[in-house]
C-alpha cells in the first residue's frame, strides 16, 4: 500500500474539492435522470362520446384513472392549447370542458396545485377569455386551480443534448419543474407540420422567437420534446380543424369527431390522431422524427389499445 | 396665508378631477370585455377646444359625443374660467409640481397673455381652412399625450424593474410581500404589456418645458400660451360671476403680486384672465374679497388684443392652410402610412384627429404609434399602425370606441373585420422560402381571416444544386385586411420579410371599384 505524505494528501484533497465544486457549478440539467420511457408497448385510450366531461372521465379511467399519473401532493401543470382569440366552435383551442374536467380529476387525485397556462399567439387576455377556458376554470371554484398568465421572468435557457436543430433554447421553468405535466392539445390542420398535435402543443411552454422553429419543424419539435416530457397527453378531438389551421375561424373547416385520445406516450397519441384526418403517422414528419429519436412509438400495431 | 373655504374647495375639486382622469386613464385598457365599460375619453368630451375642432371639420357636429363640452362653454359664460382653476388636469399638475421645479414670482411681461388668443385665432382659422392644429396645443391633449407616451411607460418600466429585482434576489419578508402584490399591480395599476412608443422622449421634453415655465411665473402656460384658456377667456368675458373689490385697493395692493393670473389690475378685474383659484378670498388681509353675481354691465375690462395682432393672427391662419395643403399627398408619398381601422379618409382624418393619444393608449396589440413626419408636416402625434412593433388584433374594436372626435369611426366587429387598412406584401429577397430555400409559414399560420389571406403554395425549386419541393407564401389580395400580424411575427431578424403598405385601404375614396384598387 502506497503511503502518502501529509503534503500530498492536502494537495490532493484540495484538488478534488475544487474539481468537484467546479463540476457542481456547471449549469447542466441532467436529462438522463428524467423518467425513462417504457420499453414495452404504450397504452392508448381512445373514446368517443358527446358528453365531454363524461368522455374525459371514461378515457382516463381506461388508462387506470388519474391516480396513475397524479400523486397526492403533486404540483400539476395542465397545458392546453389556448393559442388563438377564437371561440369554442372554431376548434382553434382546447375544449374548455376538457380542461376543466382534467383539472377536476387532478384535484380528485390529490394534486396540491393545478396550474393551467399557455403562451398564445394572440393577446393572452383575449385568448383566455374567448376560448371559454377562463370561465370554465373559474367554475371549478377551487383555490388549488389557477389559470395563469405566463411570467416573462420564468424562462430559462437550457441545453438540448443531442439537439439536431438547436443546442439551446429558452424553456418555461414552471412547466419543467412541475411534478406532473399534462399535455392537452387540440387536433388541427397545420400547413407545415401538416397537423398540430401533442408535440406542437409543447411550443406553448418555450420562450424565444418561436417562428424560427418552423425552418426545420420536425427536428426542432423533437429537440423540444427531448427536454420536456409530458406525463400524460390527452388529445382533444371532440371537434377538429381540417383546413385553415392552426387558427381557423370558419365553421366549414370544423369536423365533429367527438373523440378523445390519451396516452402516457405523446408520440403514440399523436400517431393515432393522424387517422382522424385520414392520414398515416408516417405522413407527419414530426412524429417520424420523434419516433426515430426514441421519444415514443408511432407504429399503431405496437400500441396496446385500452 | 389663511386657507379660505373656497380655496380648499377648489383644491379638493382639482384633486378629485385629477384622480378621476387618472382612473379613467388606467381603465383605457382591455380588461376582459370587448366593450369598454367606462367613458374613458371623458376628458376630451368636456374639452371645448375639441368641440371647436369638430365644429370646424367637415361633416356634422358630433352632438352625441361632444355635448358635455358645450355644457362647459355654457357654464364658463356664467361663471368664468372655472375649468382652468378647478378641473383642468394640466393646470392641477402645474399647481402641484410648481413648488418642486421652483416657482417664478416676478410678474412676466403682461403683453404675453395675448399670445394665447393669437394662437387660438391662428389654429382655429387654419382649421376652418382645412388644417387642424388645435390638438397640438390643447392642454388636455398635451396632458394625456405626455401621460400615455412618456410618463406611463416609464412608470411601468420602473415598477417592472423593481418587481424583477425582488423576483431575482430573495430578500426576507420584503420579497414575498412585493411578489404577492404583483398580480394586483399587473391587473389594475399597470399596463399588461410594457407600453412602447417611438416619441416618448420628444413628448416628455415638451411636457417638461411647460412644467419648467413655472420657473418664469406661476401658470405661465395657462396665462400666456394655452389656446383653450384663450377660448374660455373669450367665453367668460361677460360672465355673471363678479369679484369685489374689482380694483386693487389703494391701501394694500397684495393682489398685484399674489394673484397667480395677475387678473386684478388698477383698472379693474380681468374676468377673462381670472382662473377662479379663490386664493384672494384667503390672502386678503382685510378679508374684503367676495365673489357674487354681477349687477348691470359696468366694468367690462378685458385684455386688449390689439387690432393689428388679431389681423396678423387671422392672416397667418388663412395662409397656413393652403401652404400646407399644396404639399404632395402624404399617403401617396409614404406607402407605410397606415391608419387604424375605421379611420376617415386621410384629409378628413387629419382635420378631426386631436392627437389625444387615447387610441394609442388603448391599442391592445401596441400597433399604434405616434407619427413624427411620417404623415406629413401637420401629422405630428397622429396614430400610425406600425406593424413591426405590433399588429391590429382581429377581434378588437377598442380604438374606435375611445376616439373622442370620430376621426376613427366606432366600427362594429363584423365591419371592422372587413375594414381594409392595408395590404401585406412579401419581400422575396428577404422571405426565407424565396431567399434561402428554407421552410417557413409563420405569416400564414397567424393570418386571422377565416379563409386565410396568406396561402402556402408548393413548388419545385432549385436549392444548392438540388431540386426541393418547398412551400411558398402568397398573399390573396382580396382577403387581406392589412392587420399586420404577419409583419409583427415574421421570424426574420430586423426588418420583416412581409410588410403592410396602404394600398387598397377601405377609407380611400375611389370611384367605381368595389373591392380593392384593381377590383
Amino acid at each position: 500500500m502506497n503511503q502518502i505524505d501529509r503534503r500530498t494528501f492536502i494537495r490532493q484533497s484540495i484538488r478534488t474539492a475544487v474539481a468537484v465544486s467546479a463540476a457542481g457549478c456547471l449549469p447542466t440539467l441532467d436529462l438522463l435522470a428524467l423518467p425513462a420511457h417504457a420499453a414495452d408497448m404504450p397504452q392508448l385510450a381512445v373514446r368517443k362520446g358527446q358528453d365531454v366531461p363524461l368522455l374525459v372521465r371514461e378515457t382516463l379511467s381506461a388508462l387506470g384513472g388519474m391516480t396513475n399519473f397524479v400523486k397526492s401532493g403533486d404540483i400539476v401543470v395542465v397545458k392546453p392549447n389556448i393559442g388563438w382569440d377564437r371561440t369554442v366552435e372554431m376548434a382553434a383551442n382546447t375544449h374548455p370542458e376538457v380542461v376543466k374536467t382534467l383539472a377536476q380529476l387532478c384535484l380528485e387525485a390529490g394534486a396540491k396545485q393545478v396550474r393551467i397556462f399557455d403562451r398564445p399567439c394572440n393577446d393572452e387576455r383575449r385568448c383566455y377569455t374567448q376560448s371559454g377556458i377562463r370561465a370554465a376554470v373559474e367554475e371549478i371554484k377551487s383555490d388549488r386551480v389557477s389559470l395563469e398568465y405566463m411570467d416573462r421572468r420564468a424562462y430559462k435557457e437550457l441545453a438540448i443534448h443531442g439537439g439536431q436543430a438547436f443546442n439551446r433554447w429558452e424553456f418555461y421553468m414552471p412547466a419543467i419543474e412541475a411534478d406532473r405535466l399534462i399535455n392537452v392539445p387540440i387536433a388541427k390542420h397545420h400547413s407545415i407540420s401538416r397537423l398540430t398535435l401533442g408535440m406542437k402543443n409543447l411550443m406553448g411552454v418555450i420562450g424565444g422567437n418561436r417562428g424560427r422553429l418552423h425552418h426545420k419543424i420536425a427536428e426542432s419539435l423533437t429537440d423540444i420534446a427531448s427536454v420536456i416530457h409530458p406525463d400524460l397527453t390527452v388529445i382533444d378531438a371532440t371537434r377538429i380543424l381540417v383546413a385553415n389551421g392552426p387558427q381557423g375561424g370558419r365553421s366549414e373547416d370544423v369536423r365533429n369527431t367527438e373523440t378523445l385520445i390519451a396516452s402516457a406516450d405523446m408520440v403514440a397519441a399523436d400517431a393515432y390522431a393522424t387517422t382522424l384526418f385520414d392520414l398515416k403517422p408516417e405522413d407527419v414528419s414530426t412524429i417520424v422524427a420523434a419516433a426515430r429519436r426514441g421519444l415514443g412509438v408511432m407504429d399503431l400495431r405496437q400500441m396496446r389499445m385500452v | 396665508m389663511r386657507l379660505s373655504f373656497w380655496t380648499s374647495a377648489r383644491r379638493i375639486s382639482q384633486s378629485f378631477c385629477l384622480a378621476v382622469f387618472l382612473w379613467l386613464f388606467l381603465q383605457t385598457e382591455y380588461r376582459g370585455v370587448d366593450q369598454l365599460a367606462y367613458p374613458v375619453s371623458l376628458l376630451f368630451r368636456i374639452d371645448p377646444l375639441v368641440a371647436l375642432a369638430d365644429l370646424l371639420a367637415p361633416g356634422p357636429f358630433s352632438w352625441q359625443i361632444l355635448w358635455p363640452a358645450l355644457v362647459v362653454v355654457l357654464l364658463t359664460m356664467l361663471f368664468g374660467r372655472f375649468f382652468c382653476g378647478w378641473i383642468c388636469p394640466l393646470g392641477t399638475t402645474l399647481d402641484g409640481l410648481g413648488k418642486l421645479v421652483g416657482r417664478g414670482r416676478k410678474p412676466f411681461s403682461p403683453g404675453w397673455r395675448r399670445v394665447k388668443y393669437y394662437l387660438l385665432i391662428v389654429t382655429a382659422t387654419a382649421t376652418l381652412f382645412g388644417v387642424q392644429l388645435l390638438g397640438l396645443f390643447d392642454p388636455l391633449a398635451i396632458f394625456l399625450r405626455s401621460l400615455t407616451l412618456a410618463v406611463y411607460p416609464a412608470y411601468n418600466y420602473g415598477l417592472n424593474r423593481v418587481f424583477d429585482l425582488f423576483y431575482e434576489y430573495e430578500v426576507p419578508v420584503l420579497s414575498s410581500a412585493i411578489k404577492g402584490s404583483y398580480p394586483v399591480f399587473r391587473d389594475h395599476l399597470m399596463a399588461f404589456y410594457q407600453p412602447i412608443f417611438s416619441l416618448s422622449l420628444f413628448t416628455l421634453i415638451i411636457f417638461l418645458v411647460i412644467l419648467l415655465l413655472e420657473r418664469v411665473e406661476h401658470r405661465f402656460w395657462c396665462k400666456n400660451l394655452c389656446p383653450l384658456g384663450g377660448l374660455l377667456g373669450i367665453c367668460s368675458r361677460y360672465a355673471l360671476l363678479q369679484r369685489t373689490p374689482q380694483k386693487l385697493c389703494a391701501d394694500c395692493q397684495a393682489c398685484d403680486s399674489l394673484c397667480r393670473s395677475s387678473a386684478v389690475r388698477d383698472a379693474g378685474h380681468l374676468r377673462s384672465e381670472c382662473l377662479l383659484c379663490m386664493d384672494c378670498t384667503g390672502f386678503c388681509p382685510e378679508e374684503r374679497v367676495r365673489f357674487g353675481l354681477r349687477k348691470g354691465t359696468e366694468n367690462q375690462l378685458a385684455v386688449d388684443l390689439q387690432r393689428r395682432g388679431v389681423l396678423t393672427a387671422l392672416a397667418g391662419g388663412v395662409m397656413l392652410a393652403p401652404v400646407v395643403r399644396i404639399g404632395p399627398v402624404t399617403h401617396e408619398q409614404n406607402p407605410y402610412l397606415i391608419r387604424p381601422p375605421g379611420a376617415l379618409p386621410e384629409e378628413e382624418f387629419l382635420q378631426r384627429c386631436v392627437r389625444c393619444a387615447e387610441c394609442m393608449k388603448v391599442c391592445i396589440g401596441r400597433a399604434l404609434q405616434p407619427a413624427l413626419f411620417e404623415a406629413g408636416p401637420v401629422g405630428l402625434w397622429t396614430p400610425l399602425v406600425v406593424s413591426r412593433i405590433g399588429y391590429c388584433e382581429y377581434n378588437c374594436t377598442l380604438c374606435g370606441q375611445v376616439c373622442p372626435t370620430g376621426a376613427i369611426a366606432p366600427l362594429k366587429l363584423p365591419e371592422k373585420q372587413k375594414n381594409v387598412i392595408g395590404l401585406a406584401v412579401i419581400k422575396k429577397d428577404r422571405c426565407l422560402p424565396f431567399a434561402k430555400g428554407v421552410e417557413c409559414l409563420v405569416c400564414e399560420e397567424h393570418c386571422p381571416t377565416g379563409k386565410k389571406a396568406i396561402v402556402m403554395e408548393e413548388q419545385d425549386t432549385l436549392v444548392d444544386g438540388e431540386i426541393r419541393r418547398i412551400k411558398f407564401p402568397r398573399v390573396v389580395d382580396h382577403l387581406c385586411i392589412g392587420c399586420g400580424i404577419c409583419e409583427t411575427r415574421c421570424p426574420v431578424e430586423g426588418a420583416s420579410a412581409v410588410r403592410i403598405i396602404n394600398e387598397g385601404e377601405s377609407r380611400r375614396k375611389r370611384s367605381g371599384v368595389s373591392a380593392g384598387p384593381y377590383g
